[in-house]
């Protein structure tokens, strides 16, 4: 009984309180019918056709990780790398990171990876575009290329449709340069995209909050383009280097 | 004759200030692995090559629930496709910047591994002899039985099995 009266009491009170803020807040926009706003998906694809029509490019990226411990404190770890591409088969890349340091080259014809402080690599032969050199090394080999997203927006690796919710946030400058915010929802990921202005767009920020852990933890990478590298061909190329020994490469194992 | 004794007392003196004086020099060459050149280099500004000391890490760093991930396209298809957690998988897809991802496996497996082997995240200057070079999910691992090692600047460090 006197439950019930508390209980009705406390009701009215949270009532009138809910309709004091309502009349007091300020009118608020109403959510929009269609979380995935046209226009961004749209600024990501003139973006990813944009990336897949550079024939030679190099990037350099500068990445910020976490991990998180058991308890749900986060470590924060860096590491950098370059990575120079030739259409529509070469790809080197150079990563730095807080333990080691490896390279990655694909001449076309075959992929290598090489640890130059050992002297150790692995070479598998493959031809295919760079595109699906990216996939098939995650997919077999757990080999992450950094930057792997800008091989694959604008095309069917990349579908629009997984997308849940996109908006655009606003303009920002990052690193000098004027560019678009965009951010994204994509099951258990939020990201967050800064593509240059104009119509050109390249990716400049990426940042990917991972929820599936509460503890969320994010990654940030800067991406910096060189549009006219000095490259050639030749550099794609592996050749053993002296005293370097050939390793096995081992494909992923069912866990 | 007490001066004689004086005299004496004076060159081991000397030579003791002489070898602390070397000391910090070869303890820097040491680090590096190389010889006196490394040494004359190392003297100066600290150059990125240089690993910094040989304190091994706090245990807990070890013991990884989780790490963010770095492409969104292959995370999104490894969700769609296996339908695991990305942290299950062990040794896969936690990102080309994360080269402390084998340790990030269960503390169960830790706990089998300390038992029979060498203890993960300790220190070695140079794996045991008979270890098999193995690469693995974009890493190079020493393979020595039970005891998997991975190279960390010039030395070594016991992480957990990566399969």
């Amino acid at each position: 009984m006197l439950g019930k009266t508390w209980i009705s009491a406390l009701a009215l009170t949270l009532a009138a309180s809910v309709a004091g803020a309502q009349t007091a807040a300020p009118p608020a926009a109403p959510p929009p019918a269609n979380p995935v706003d046209a226009a961004s998906i749209q600024a990501l694809q003139a973006m990813g056709t944009h990336l897949q029509s550079l024939q030679r490019f190099s990037v350099s990226t500068e990445v910020t990780g976490e991990r998180v411990l058991a308890d749900g404190q986060k470590l924060q770890h860096s590491a950098r790398a370059v990575v120079d591409v030739a259409r529509p088969n070469r790809l080197r890349a150079r990563m730095t990171g807080p333990r080691t340091e490896r390279e990655l080259f694909y001449d076309g014809k075959a992929v290598t990876l090489f640890t130059p402080a050992q002297k150790y690599y692995s070479t598998v032969e493959f031809s295919g575009s760079v595109a699906e050199l990216v996939s098939r090394l995650q997919e077999r080999y757990g080999v992450e290329v950094p930057l792997s997203d800008l091989f694959l927006w604008g095309t069917a690796a990349a579908p629009i449709d997984r997308i849940q919710s996109a908006m655009y946030v606003g303009p920002a400058v990052i690193g000098g340069e004027r560019t678009d915010q965009y951010a994204f929802r994509q099951g258990n990921f939020d990201w967050q995209l800064w593509m240059t202005t104009g119509d050109k767009p390249l990716p400049r920020k990426l940042v990917i909050v991972n929820r599936a852990d509460e503890a969320r933890p994010q990654s940030v990478s800067l991406i910096i383009w060189n549009l006219r590298p000095a490259f050639t061909d030749a550099a794609f190329r592996f050749t053993p280097p002296k005293g370097g020994s050939r390793i096995e490469l081992v494909p992923l194992k069912a866990q | 004759m007490k001066k004689q004794y004086g005299k004496w007392l004076l060159v081991p003196a000397l030579s003791l200030a002489w070898v602390a004086m070397m000391l910090p020099s070869a303890e820097a060459a040491d680090r590096k692995g190389g010889g006196g050149g490394a040494a004359a280099r190392a003297g100066g500004g600290t150059k990125p090559n240089v690993k910094a000391g040989n304190n091994r890490a706090d245990s807990r760093t070890n013991n990884v629930r989780s790490t963010s991930v770095t492409n969104v396209n292959n995370n999104v298809n490894v969700n769609k496709n296996v339908n695991v957690n990305v942290d299950a998988n062990r040794g896969c897809c936690n990102g080309w910047d994360n080269d402390y991802h084998p340790i990030a496996t269960a503390a169960a497996v830790t706990a089998t591994v300390a038992v029979t082997s060498a203890i993960v995240g300790s220190i070695v200057s140079a794996p045991p002899p008979g270890c098999v070079p193995v690469n693995y999910g974009g890493m190079i691992y020493q393979q020595c039985g039970a005891t998997w090692y991975q190279p960390q600047g010039t030395q070594f460090i016991v992480v957990n099995p990566p399969y």
